[in-house]
């Protein structure tokens, strides 16, 4: 017959609250992408 | 009174009730029937079912509220963590506990473990499932009294009483059927929302403009790393440890249909937190959640910015479909856990199937009243409360459910201790206050976790019987 892991250690151990795109904080962005890397890897 | 929304939503209950009637002569042909829904669910309906189940109350009016006042990050880890909910839930349990053959959780912890973990988890399920309706409950009352114009306790008896008579009357075929109206609303009227918000100002690029000339803060971590964390965990377990979204995994006709249900539920979930995305950024520009007494009303003050009455009563009666078809499926666990678990398999076990089906439906009016009483002067705010009945459904289910799926040695010691020393232990830290909210799971699982491998490691492996039967959960079976 759970990469969710690796890249939810990856946004928290980072957590770049100092970063910006558009004036939001890399941390949402990150977690945005991740929606669709859930949807991608079920 | 809002005539225009009252009446939608009165029509959407109506229509509700007329579904349970239409379902009760099939409901309670059987207990398979009444809990299971005679394990026949097809994709396309199962995925709305499954998208309901998890999408409560607080995905939209909760997740909404707190991206307002606490800023984009906030919101995107709420949906991060109960996005991810669904395909771990997949990867870990779906298929294994489809081929299991249990009706509920208690049911599958009976055939892995025995008779006292089944007890024990039964009683965890009535106690969890009857608080976790009392947020719904909170939210229905909300919404009731702000549409229908009449106090906020009336209006949670009016609603708590509504939805148990539908989930009462057509067991898991009318929950099931329910659903899939349900979530269709709650999707058509978020999107509907959305595009709307996203036509008014043009682009996203004007969106995030505008949201962050109201607030400043908007795009800033505002809170503390460890409020972050303890969200996305209590979040990214809940497809595992909540009865009521487990539960529709044995409704599916096969495990892979589990699989696929669960597969497009997630992809509904994602394009509901995507409107929700314009929704919260709308909500900011409003500029008002400073005058607001309840910050979760934010979204309906959105709705009133930017949507017609009709289109209103329909938003409005989506946000009720996510309370409903959430707090219907937790009666429906609750009814298994009385009816099936304890009456059927340890007090009468020669009880005929209308019988034990007529208990589950009294069941159902006992746990809606006592969840009434207590929603009339609820505990806390809406995400707290549901952030306690995952953490202490975590802390007492999430390993022993796990490691009883995965791991061979794992035996009836092991998985009852950490079952109630993860229980007790998360109680004691609610009262005692020690750890900031909602963040008991952080030491009350591991706890549980080292409870079931330990003592079952220290005592006597299970029987080959329970040991095959893990096997058989990971074994295909081509027909």
């Amino acid at each position: 017959d759970t990469i969710i892991i690796i890249y939810s250690t990856i946004v928290f151990a980072w957590w770049p609250t100092d970063i910006y795109m558009a004036g939001i904080s890399l941390v949402a962005w990150l977690m945005f992408f991740g929606l669709f890397l859930w949807f991608i890897i079920t | 009174m809002q005539v225009t929304e009252g009446i939608i939503l009165l029509i959407y209950l109506v229509f509700m009730t007329i579904i349970g009637i239409y379902f009760y002569r099939r409901a309670r042909q059987s207990e398979s029937d009444y809990f299971t829904a005679g394990q026949s669910i097809n994709t396309f309906v199962g995925a709305f079912a499954i998208f309901a189940a998890i999408a409560s109350s607080s995905s939209l009016m909760g997740a909404v509220g707190s991206g307002v006042t606490l800023g984009l990050p906030y919101y995107f880890t709420y949906a991060f963590g109960v996005l991810a909910a669904l395909p771990l839930a997949m990867f870990l349990i779906s298929g294994q506990v489809r081929r299991s053959g249990a009706k509920s959780m208690p049911d599958f912890f009976h055939q892995r473990f025995g008779t006292s973990v089944q007890i024990l988890s039964a009683i965890i399920v009535v106690l969890a499932m009857t608080f976790y309706m009392v947020p719904q409950l909170t939210a229905a009352g909300i919404i009731g009294s702000y549409v229908l114009g009449i106090e906020y306790a009336t209006a949670t008896i009016i609603l708590g009483l509504g939805f148990t008579i539908y989930a009462a009357l057509g067991g898991m075929w009318a929950i099931t059927y329910t659903d899939l109206f349900q979530g269709m609303i709650m999707l058509f009227g978020a999107v509907t929302l959305a595009a709307i918000i996203w036509v008014d100002f043009g682009s996203i690029g004007n969106m995030l403009d505008s949201a962050l000339a109201t607030d400043p803060a908007f795009g800033d971590v505002t809170q503390p790393w460890m409020s972050y964390f303890g969200l996305f965990i209590a979040f990214i377990w809940f497809g595992i440890i909540s009865p009521s979204v487990v539960m529709r995994n044995f409704a599916s006709r096969d495990a892979r249909t589990a699989r696929r249900s669960s597969m497009w539920g997630t992809f509904i979930y994602i394009i509901l937190f995507l409107s929700g995305f314009f929704i919260t950024i709308a909500g900011v520009t409003l500029g008002i959640v400073g005058t607001l007494e309840n910050t979760d009303m934010i979204f309906v003050s959105v709705v009133e910015e930017y949507l017609p009455p009709i289109l209103g009563g329909i938003m409005l009666a989506g946000l009720l479909a996510a309370i409903m078809s959430s707090a219907d499926a937790m009666l429906l666990a609750i009814s298994a856990g009385i009816a099936h678990d304890v009456y059927k398999q340890h007090i009468n076990p020669n009880a005929t199937e209308r019988s034990v089906t007529l208990l589950g439906l009294i069941t159902m009016f006992v746990a809606v009243i006592i969840g009434i009483v207590i929603a009339i002067n609820p505990p806390g705010i809406i995400a707290v409360m549901v952030g306690w009945v995952g953490g202490f459904l975590l802390s007492s289910f999430g390993f022993p459910f796990v490691l009883g799926i995965w791991w061979k040695r794992a035996n009836k010691i092991g998985a009852f201790t950490g079952m109630l020393g993860g229980a007790v232990l998360f109680l004691i830290l609610v009262a005692s206050q020690a750890l900031p909210t909602n963040a008991e799971p952080i030491i009350a699982a591991p706890v549980s976790l080292i409870l079931v491998i330990v003592v079952s490691l220290m005592t006597s492996p299970p029987p080959k019987e329970q040991q095959d039967r893990v096997d058989m959960y990971h074994t295909h079976l081509d027909n």
